[in-house]
């Protein structure tokens, strides 16, 4: 073989599916050449329970609620909400003004939560465990909020087909208000921590990026969606429940930044504004909120048997913290359970665009890139690296992966 | 491209199907405090036409939001609706359009139309196996959900024969529910 | 309660086998500072092979079956499994479904159940503390046993 000439391999690396930190399993096979990852094949399936066919099967629409919740212990108002917006569109089943306003409140303290959540998780990744601790210890705040308005820190069980089944009352209110400007004040600490950082800047600026045309053609949802500059948010575009009488607008990096590059240091920047926008969100609502009753059939036979003799199909669309979230819903006389029940979580869509923004990073960057799209999943155990040519296996695990991540934090502070 | 108002949409799938268009609806509610509209489109379509259809959605918007196929078993036939949204970006612009389309059990085949669009490819795997309607060209037309072991031909949407049915795991002391619970 | 034996900290590996992630979360949030578990000495590891207690969340779904089976028997003895969340007790609202092997203790050993759905961070804390206490007492057994 001439000097200059090699016979270039490419190596496949399993990556998954246990993860030894947080969430849900998935499996990454990547295809490597040197330490640039060529190409990925995202393999699913490890979480599937089954839940449209137990909806279908087995119970009826208000067991459904429940087990609606559990899809996901992270966003557990988003799917219920759904599933509730669907059915009344269905059985014609209207809903009082005050629960609209109770809802969309429920809706965005989850919102504050779950990115407090994931910008816990982004800064593990890069290896700054400070500032995960600092970021969960924020996030009490507004799980003790959750647990004083709704009773339960995870699961709540919140809504009902035509209201939702707590009011809030005005005794309340000024325990909400203490919690709103806790976050408002500390609000300025995390954008310093999170977007000022020289090294943070250094391990995510050009990092998975998303260009406009990918997040457009691969139809990707949410906050990632939103950091490559398309301007998609239910909120503004389609609003449902209590949203259509507030004006929001979709949030892009450019507001902070002043341009768009669709890398992981957009994303971080689009959902601390997004903390920000659902402190106020919640402080409008609790101002315009009208009095009234907060369910419009508190009877629960009565309730069931509408939904027995119901007919029709509605579909529903939720911003959910991750992304757009849609259920379609079908109902036929005389039967208890539902026809037809299709659930489409967000992240669903934005799987599809974690091919496109792996290529050409290198394999210490995966952990970093592979969270910023906030999968309601998760990545890496145990990585076997299968030397093609001489056919010998070396085993890496979770921890070695997270080193090489950390490792490549500390060489840039050097 | 400017934008049309929804029964100007249904009307120019009539115009640009002809035989092949069914029937097109508009659904329409009320929303919150203000009142504001809440829309989406409903079109049916013949099998033949279903991919001129989907070039026409293209025509209103030139990167349409495609969400998820849904699929629903109807005895003798399988409806798919191929759930889009036109006009985001806007406030209160946006609008739901579904394309339905009936196939019959004899013949359960449907063209890809990811060449149109990358992003479905996920969702004509999933339907592909948990329905069993054929997606014919797809590029990659493996399993995305249900895992290795369970057989071929078990299609966990449908309400026949091909139901799970045998691999329900009931735990002891519990009994399973029957098949069509009505009280 | 006579913790002697164990003279080193107590390290948890976590193992989620297709669950909602409601438990997994009340677990992290179970080491950071508010609960704050790791100044009694318990630690989250990355890797089976370093760990004392094992923590399996969910409903087993059938492709995580094999992981579940290696995991537990690469944890080396004396070891404890903990299963938390209803789920991995009982099936819960998963009980019927066609793509789930049942519960935890229908395909590994189980020394200590902790029910919620999820489980607050306390009754986690108390679990670990339980799951501590038998793995003193196992210790103190295989030393009786070699002596």
């Amino acid at each position: 073989m001439a000097v200059g000439e090699t016979k270039k391999a490419t190596y496949t690396i399993p990556v998954g599916p246990i993860h030894p930190a947080l969430k849900e399993p998935v499996q990454l096979v990547l295809e490597v050449d040197g330490e640039k990852v060529v190409n990925t094949d995202v393999r699913a399936g490890q979480v599937h329970r089954s839940i449209e066919w137990l909806g279908m099967n087995r119970n009826n629409p208000v067991q459904t609620i429940y087990l609606a919740e559990r899809i996901c212990g992270i966003c557990n108002i988003c799917h219920p909400f759904c599933l509730v917006m669907a059915i009344e569109q269905a059985a014609n089943i209207a809903v009082p003004d005050r629960a609209e306003y109770i809802r969309v409140i429920a809706a965005e303290m989850e919102r504050i939560h779950s990115h407090m959540l994931w910008a816990g998780v982004a800064a593990h990744e890069i290896g700054f465990d400070t500032v995960f601790y600092f970021t969960w210890r924020v996030r009490e705040e507004i799980m003790d909020l959750i647990e004083y308005v709704f009773g339960n820190r995870v699961t709540k069980a919140a809504l009902q087909f035509g209201g939702v089944r707590r009011d809030i009352t005005a005794e309340q209110l000024p325990r909400i208000r203490q919690s709103l400007e806790y976050y408002k004040n500390i609000f300025e600490q995390l954008r310093r921590i999170f977007l000022e950082d020289k090294t943070v800047q250094a391990r995510t600026r050009n990092v998975g990026v998303l260009s406009t045309e990918d997040a457009l053609k691969l139809v990707t949802v949410g906050p990632s969606t939103r950091a490559s500059g398309v301007p998609k948010d239910v909120r503004q575009d389609q609003p449902y429940s209590a949203y259509a009488d507030l004006d929001i607008k979709a949030i892009t990096p450019d507001i902070i930044t002043g341009m768009v590059v669709g890398d992981v240091y957009d994303r971080i920047v689009v959902r601390l504004l997004e903390v920000k926008q659902s402190v106020e969100i919640i402080e409008e609502c609790i101002e315009k909120m009208p009095e009234g009753p907060t369910m419009s059939e508190p009877k629960m036979p009565r309730l069931l048997r509408l939904l027995t003799a119901a007919e029709g199909e509605g579909v529903a669309r939720v911003e959910a913290p991750r992304g757009e979230d849609i259920h379609y819903v079908r109902l036929e006389a005389g039967q208890e359970t539902m026809s037809t029940w299709k659930v489409r979580a967000p992240t669903y869509a934005n799987l599809m665009a974690v091919p496109t923004i792996l290529k050409g990073m290198q394999i210490a960057d995966v952990p970093i890139t592979f969270a910023s799209l906030d999968p309601c999943m998760s990545c890496t155990n145990r990585i076997a690296i299968t030397d093609r040519a001489t056919r010998r296996t070396s085993v890496l695990d979770y921890e070695e992966l997270h080193r090489l991540s950390v490792e490549k934090t500390k060489e840039l502070q050097r | 491209m400017e934008r049309l108002s929804p029964q100007a949409i249904i009307d120019s799938f009539r115009k640009e199907l002809g035989g092949g268009f069914v029937n097109g609806w508009v659904y329409e509610r009320e929303v919150a405090v203000k009142k504001n509209k809440f829309r989406s489109l409903w079109v049916e379509v013949k099998k033949d036409a279903f991919r001129d259809a989907v070039k026409h959605v293209f025509s209103l918007q030139e990167y349409p939001h495609f969400v998820i196929i849904s699929s629903s078993d109807l005895g003798g036939e399988v409806e798919l609706i191929y759930h889009f949204t036109v006009y985001y970006g806007h406030h209160l612009e946006e609008l739901s359009l579904g394309i339905r389309v009936k196939l019959p059990k004899s013949d359960l085949s449907i063209p890809t139309i990811t060449d149109l669009i990358p992003g479905a490819i996920f969702m004509e795997r999933e339907t592909q196996e948990m329905m069993g309607v054929k997606v014919v060209d797809i590029p990659d037309g493996r399993r995305l959900f249900i895992s290795e072991d369970v057989p071929e031909g078990v299609y966990p949407w449908r309400k026949d024969e091909t139901g799970p049915q045998k691999l329900l795991r009931v735990l002891p002391g519990r009994e399973p529910k029957r098949a069509d619970k009505k009280g | 309660m006579n913790l002697k034996i164990f003279n080193r900290a107590l390290w948890v590996y976590h193992m989620n086998t297709g669950s909602c992630n409601g438990c997994d979360i009340e677990i992290l949030a179970v080491l950071t500072p508010r609960y704050d578990v790791e100044r009694f000495g318990i630690r989250l590891v990355g890797s089976p092979r370093h760990a004392d207690v094992l923590l399996v969340t969910g409903p087993v779904a059938r492709s995580m079956e094999d992981s579940v089976r290696r995991v537990y028997a690469q944890v080396p003895d004396p070891k404890v499994v903990m299963a938390v969340g209803n789920c991995g007790i009982e099936g819960d609202v998963f009980h019927e479904a066609y793509s789930l092997v049942g519960p935890i203790d229908q395909i590994i050993p189980v020394d200590v159940y902790v029910p919620g759905c999820p489980p607050r961070p306390e009754a986690i804390t108390y679990g670990v503390v339980m799951a501590w206490a038998k793995l003193e007492q196992l210790a103190k057994q295989a030393k009786q046993e070699v002596a």
